[in-house]
């Protein structure tokens, strides 16, 4: 199995009660370094679970996640851990930045947590450059200093897609990163991402349902029913 | 990095959590003011007792005390004497005080003790405690001053008749007069307890004397004998013994010692009066422990299961030791008061927790550890405590700093004393703040609040990141 991240024989199932769902039922993907694939499908088809599991924040029931051929599902919490701090990047629906913190101390969170008191205290300079430079490049350099409650949901979007590039990952998810805001900020957004993913060779999943964005990526993935429907080239 | 920003963020943003400090810093400062007034009227009272009683206090075991006081304090000098300031002979019996109020006679329990007072004087605060009815110190003496006896009546005739002439009627009216004056006021003094001596009103308004200066007293006391009989001796009141400890004030009254052995009949065929105490004065930084260890198994040599030895610690054991369960007890009780607080704290970290379900789920996405998170909430319970006692400790001593200032203003408010100082004539609360009560206080309080904030932390911690970020 090759590929830069890959997921094979993915099997999940959530219990709600005495009833099992399953939700992902055998599923095998494999995601070229550079590469913009889109996961597509109707709600609940599995395609944010997938992207849980692909971004180690969920475990499968069976089947494993590969990043570089090497088996990444199944090691100790630490280096799961760390393997979400530096190589993967989440952006999501909601944005979710943390309310109580600025713009540039949010995009500083990957850094935060990576570094402990003492070693933050010696890169503190640069991590705050380099957050800075990050929010100037999605275009947010004059909101550094304002709360995500003072931000626009694309502002807020912005500053998510820089938090989860600040830490240089490998592998970027994205849980339907337009699904809140309307079609014109969406479409920037979006044409943000594709430049990142040009830019940096970012590899990049984008769960959405909505067909129109699922069309600019290079790829496009079908879930029905917790399998892989359709593999399908990029229109464009 | 991260738990320290965010501990910081949320205790300068979540002003739900301060409120639940507010009781830690409530406890806290309760605690403190508490310990402080105690630990100073403890200190206080160990002050007085320690001001009264000599350091090492040998004792017989008899009331009738041992004749051959002079071979048991050369014992004492021989053995310990280099540690020794002083050394006084005292006779101590329980007896019955009667005195006149015009035409109605008035009787009292009281502890009659004979002493010399030059010696009694070097061996603890005894001069320092002697006043006259105005309250001016006067020195350690039993001698009847002149003016007393001429102020008495049959005095005031003799001073009337000193200008006439010399015959035989003259001569007869001023010895009979001269009798008359010896038994309204009789030749030996006594300083009399000043609890005892006077009426004490209250409100600010003076204390009335019941027992003037010249006042003639009756002691009775058990004599010597087989079957103890009562024995009677007149004294004249020349001086009161105030303390400040109504236990002793409202008891004591110092008569002469040789006098007392001699009403008693404990004066022997060599003309040894017989003594029950020996007061002993120690030099300071000497262990009066094991002065008085030494001296009880020496002593005991001399005279088997006779002499008994102790420390004025261990003589006022059970109330030393009254005043320290108290404490201790209401320590407990007060610690209580911290303890609900870390309930409070407890239910609003639940409530936090659960706010920031999400947040949770965020960090944990961006790589934070279980331990992390659990260390935010933990962090978070701990400064919590940081500010809930540093600002009860501070509004604790600032309390104990003031207080006086805050009972008059209490009082004021109230229109009634809150401290009443006829209980224990101290015009001031007596406070002391003791370091170690502090930081232990301060310590409890921290404890109970990082103790409180375990279990939301490992909530928190426990938390699985997809679930916590489809949180609604």
């Amino acid at each position: 199995m090759g590929g830069h991240i890959a997921v094979d024989g993915l099997f999940k199932s959530y219990r709600t009660g005495k009833l099992e769902v399953p939700v992902l039922r055998g599923v095998h993907v494999e995601v070229e370094r550079g590469e913009l694939v889109a996961i597509v499908g109707a709600s609940g088809s599995g395609k944010s679970t997938l992207l849980h599991i692909l971004g180690l924040l969920d475990a499968p029931d069976a089947g494993d996640v590969r990043l570089d051929s090497r088996r990444i599902d199944n090691l100790p919490d630490r280096e799961r851990d760390a393997l979400r701090n530096k190589t993967f990047g989440f952006i999501f629906q909601f944005y979710h930045l943390l309310p109580e913190l600025s713009a540039l101390e949010n995009v500083m969170m990957p850094h935060l947590i990576r570094h402990g008191l003492f070693s933050y205290m010696r890169r503190r300079k640069a991590i705050r450059r380099d957050a800075a430079a990050m929010l100037e490049r999605v275009g947010l350099g004059h909101r550094m200093a304002h709360k995500p409650a003072e931000l626009s949901g694309g502002e807020m979007q912005r500053a998510a897609i820089a938090r989860a590039l600040v830490g240089t990952p490998e592998v970027l998810l994205a849980d339907e990163p337009t699904g809140n805001l309307d079609a014109a900020t969406g479409q920037g957004v979006l044409d943000l991402l594709r430049d990142l993913n040009r830019e940096r060779g970012l590899t990049m999943m984008l769960v959405t349902h909505d067909q129109q964005i699922a069309n600019q990526a290079d790829r496009v993935v079908r879930l029905a029913e917790g399998r892989i429907e359709e593999w399908a080239p990029a229109l464009v | 990095m991260y738990k320290y920003l965010l501990c910081w963020r949320y205790l300068r943003t979540r002003y739900i959590a301060l409120a639940s400090i507010i009781s830690v810093m409530l406890g806290v400062a309760t605690m403190i003011v508490v310990n402080a007034v105690m630990a100073g009227f403890a200190e206080k009272m160990r002050d007085r007792l320690h001001g009264v009683l000599a350091d090492v206090v040998v004792e017989s075991y008899a009331l009738e005390g041992f004749n051959n006081s002079d071979e048991v304090m050369a014992r004492i000098q021989d053995l310990v004497g280099d540690q020794l300031i002083a050394m006084a002979p005292t006779m101590e019996t329980p007896g019955i005080l009667r005195f006149r109020i015009g035409s109605e006679s008035v009787t009292r329990p009281v502890q009659v003790i004979g002493v010399h007072p030059l010696e009694r004087a070097k061996t603890g605060d005894f001069a320092e405690h002697l006043f006259d009815e105005n309250g001016n110190q006067i020195p350690p003496s039993f001698e009847v001053p002149e003016a007393l006896r001429s102020q008495s009546p049959a005095g005031m005739r003799l001073k009337e008749l000193q200008g006439e002439p010399e015959d035989a009627f003259t001569k007869a009216m001023i010895e009979q007069l001269e009798q008359q004056a010896t038994e309204q006021v009789p030749e030996h003094g006594a300083l009399v307890g000043y609890a005892i001596a006077t009426f004490h009103q209250g409100n600010g308004l003076p204390d009335r004397f019941l027992i003037p200066p010249g006042t003639k007293i009756n002691l009775v006391f058990p004599k010597h004998g087989k079957i103890p009989e009562p024995g009677y001796d007149e004294f004249t009141t020349i001086g009161y013994f105030k303390s400040d400890m109504s236990e002793y004030d409202s008891t004591h009254v110092y008569v002469p010692l040789e006098q007392l052995q001699r009403a008693r009949l404990l004066v022997d065929e060599e003309g040894r009066g017989a003594v029950n105490q020996i007061q002993l004065k120690v030099k300071p930084g000497v262990d009066i422990d094991r002065m008085a260890e030494t001296l009880q198994l020496e002593l005991e040599r001399l005279r088997p299961m006779y002499f008994r030895v102790s420390t004025w610690e261990q003589k006022q054991g059970p109330l030393l030791a009254a005043v320290a369960m108290e404490q201790s007890i209401l320590n407990i009780l007060l610690f209580f008061i911290i303890a609900v607080a870390g309930f409070g704290i407890l239910a609003i970290f639940s409530m936090i927790v659960v706010e920031k379900t999400r947040d949770i789920g965020i960090m944990k996405a961006l790589g934070a550890s279980t331990a992390g998170v659990r260390n935010i909430f933990l962090g978070y319970g701990l400064l919590l405590g940081v500010v809930g006692s540093g600002v009860g400790m501070v509004g604790g001593l600032l309390f104990v700093h003031y207080i006086n200032e805050i009972e008059k203003f209490l009082s004021a408010v109230l229109r009634r004393k809150v401290f009443d100082d006829t209980i224990y004539y101290f015009d001031r609360i007596p406070t002391l703040v003791e370091t170690h009560t502090l930081i232990g206080i301060v310590l409890g309080a921290l404890f109970i609040a990082v103790a409180a904030s375990i279990w939301p932390a490992r909530r928190a911690a426990k938390m699985h990141p997809v679930k916590a970020l489809r949180f609604e």
